[in-house]
């Protein structure tokens, strides 16, 4: 099975680079992101067999994840279809070929159990991803590209070199198999295995988008046409925060879990303020969402690093963030078009022009500032009341302080586009808001809006079930 | 044998401080050239039988990265002119100093981390940090497109060096996948080298921004 859900993404890759028209591959992108949503889908009713020592695996924190990226990439396929309408005498190629492939090494990050091959399969997402991000050859998107591949390139290079830093401390053993190090951590030389997180945490915090390594991602998101921006945000950003994962299991084995999460608690809360900063007085609403990511992959790890509750919410907030920030991402690329700018100062009265978007816009705000009754405020006030659990008064309180400045500078700027008149100068002809524009981001909204107010007991129990994973 | 060993991760170290001085891009690519073929030498003088693993090791990294990525390189510049000079924000000097602290910044750290068994040279380990770090600094002191490749690539070869401390550990299949990896992202690169120099007519990276005006 696991091996059919990768076959089917890479086979449908290559099929886009050969198929001759445009309306056929719209046609296999829509068709792969349908039965890999099934696949996934059959993965949590049916699960799988328990192979020891296998490289492909699929655990309850890969399932989560794999969960995410497929649904969000089945979202965002519908809505590319109708975005890139415009461009109807473009050639598609690269745009669907790329796209499948960057699903396909988003799925192998998922279900590899093999440290070494999951860095393969990590920077198999930039390489896949980063043709992606100009695809309009514009002047200003060749420096977001340059940045995007070398910074990651770079980053993840170290994190190949804590892998091996691991494969070094564990004594005797030397395996890069996730059960073999989990069962042999006890026994592993400390110094080593220390130096290893450290790569590690910079080498992946640089792939989620973790102050100060971010820099490559306000100017990859903002330039990547809007689909592209919602995938890498919900989808790519995750699966970096996975191989965190893997190695906060490795040393809670080990024993060294505080080290990790003291860390990680640091690099999150820097995050957060980054994020703060530069979020107030954003003149441009893409890089707004983009350091709103910043700002939410700080939550995350901050969550993991306070332990307890944390852990929960944090898969929960990993949930709610992928699925608020794609939708905000494709409402940002419905005003793009309707506007034709990216400054959030010639953008006002949305609400009356296009009243679809205008309000999904209103109610991502208010879902990604973690506002009730939306699932963002739960999952933020779980990690939140993790902080204060485990005595962290400190970071408690600055995680309270960076999350009302951004709320504040947010709703300055959002609350100014969505009301007032609309300008005579920059409104277009009011015309019909399409249908593939619209439900794709209402549908996401509708998701967060239910875990808000119901967790299904399948997704609670997963939560609990990845908790205990990474709980020492 | 023990004594190549030696003289192959010193000559490594050598070349990469040459780099840091080298100003032409076609010296730097050069150079690199040399320094990854004495480096894929090097699994054949570590002793023990030669087998299957070891040898796909030696000719990748030679078809990889002399013949591959070079070739690559040279394409991706095949407008500029040789000639041109490529160089720091820091100037040859300071950087050919940073360098050597670099080099003694290797040797004091690896004094300090001890590893469970012996390794098969004591220069292993502090000239895999050096080239490492020489690579880093190559990466972030030239702005140049093509001398961030080679510094990225150099940084490379440092891991290289720590990864035949686990030449049993990694399992075939994924040293492949790192080398196809590395292939496409330098294949990746120069291309967008390639249309940053048809599109800017130089490939400065600290320029790259487009001028107000033109911003969408």
């Amino acid at each position: 099975m696991i091996f059919f859900i990768l076959g089917l993404s890479l086979f449908g890759g290559g099929l886009a680079f050969v198929l001759p028209k445009n309306g056929m591959r719209n046609g296999v992108l829509v068709c792969v992101a349908l039965v890999h949503l099934l696949c996934m889908a059959s993965f949590w009713i049916i699960p799988l067999p328990d192979v020891r020592g296998s490289f492909l695996a699929l655990d309850q924190l890969g399932l989560l994840v794999l969960s995410v990226v497929s649904t969000l990439f089945f979202v965002v396929s519908i809505y590319a279809v109708g975005y890139f309408r415009g461009e109807a005498n473009k050639s598609n190629r690269m745009l669907i070929g790329c796209l499948l492939c960057f699903l396909f090494s988003m799925t192998l990050v998922t279900v590899s159990q093999h440290l070494g091959l999951f860095w393969v399969a990590i920077e198999a997402t930039t390489l896949a991803s980063a043709p992606l991000i100009n695809l309009q050859r514009a002047r200003q998107g060749f420096e977001a590209t340059w940045k995007y591949l070398m910074i990651c390139s770079v980053g993840i290079a170290l994190a190949l070199l804590g892998t091996f830093f691991l494969a070094i401390s564990a004594i005797g053993f030397k395996t890069l198999l996730l059960r073999d190090l989990l069962s042999h951590a006890v026994s592993f030389s400390v110094p080593w295995l220390k130096l290893s997180v450290i790569f590690s945490l910079v080498g992946y915090g640089t792939k989620m988008g973790l102050a100060p390594m971010h820099t490559w991602l306000p100017d990859a998101h903002s330039e990547a046409p809007s689909p592209i921006s919602a995938l890498l945000s919900g989808a790519l950003l995750n699966c970096a925060f996975l191989g965190i994962l893997r190695i906060g299991q490795v040393c809670n084995a080990a024993g060294q879990g505080s080290f990790f999460g003291s860390m990680l608690t640091l690099l999150g809360l820097i995050s957060m303020g980054v994020a703060a900063v530069f979020i107030s007085g954003q003149s441009d609403y893409k890089r707004m969402l983009a350091y709103s990511s910043v700002e939410h992959m700080g939550i995350l790890a901050v969550g993991i690093g306070v332990g307890g509750m944390g852990l929960y919410g944090s898969f929960f907030h990993m949930v709610n963030h992928a699925f608020t920030k794609g939708m905000l991402f494709m409402t940002a690329g419905n005003l793009y078009q309707y506007y034709h700018t990216k400054r959030s100062r010639d953008v006002t009265g949305v609400l009356r022009t296009y009243p679809w978007t205008g309000g999904l816009l209103t109610v991502g705000f208010l879902a990604i500032t973690g506002m009730p009754p939306f699932g963002t405020f739960l999952s933020e006030i779980q990690i939140l009341s993790a902080a204060v659990d485990q005595r962290h008064y400190g970071v408690a309180f600055f995680y309270l302080l960076f999350l009302a400045l951004i709320f504040v500078s947010m709703a300055t700027i959002v609350l100014r586009m969505v009301q007032g008149m609309p300008r005579q100068a920059c409104a277009p002809k009011k015309n019909r808001e399409s249908i593939l524009a619209v439900v794709p981001p209402l549908f996401l909204a509708l998701i967060v809006l239910m875990l808000g107010l119901y967790v299904p007991p399948f997704l609670d129990g997963a939560f609990k079930e990845a908790s205990q994973l990474l709980g020492s | 044998m023990l004594l190549g060993l030696d003289m192959a991760l010193a000559v490594i170290v050598i070349l990469a401080i040459c780099l840091l001085g080298a100003v032409r891009l076609g010296s730097i690519i050069r150079l690199f050239v040399f320094q990854s073929f004495v480096m894929a030498t090097i699994p054949l003088m570590l002793g023990g039988e030669v087998h299957i693993h070891k040898l796909v090791i030696v000719l990748g990294t030679v078809v990889l990265k002399v013949i591959f990525i070079p070739t690559m390189l040279f394409w991706a510049v095949r407008h500029v002119s040789i000639r041109r000079y490529a160089p720091g924000f820091f100037g040859i000097g300071a950087n050919l100093l940073l360098g050597g602290f670099l080099v003694g910044l290797s040797f004091f750290l690896s004094s300090g981390i001890v590893l469970t068994e012996k390794p098969f040279s004591d220069l292993l380990i502090p000239s895999a940090f050096s080239t490492l770090f020489i690579g880093f600094l190559l990466l972030i002191s030239r702005t140049k497109a093509i001398t961030q490749v080679v510094g990225y690539l150099v940084m490379e070869n440092g891991i290289f060096l720590f990864a035949l401390l686990l030449l049993e550990t990694t399992p075939l299949l994924v040293e492949l996948g790192i080398f196809l990896d590395i292939f496409v992202g330098v294949f990746i690169m120069s291309i967008v080298i390639n249309r940053i120099q048809n599109e800017f007519d130089h490939t400065d990276t600290s320029r790259l921004t487009a001028p107000e005006g033109e911003k969408g």
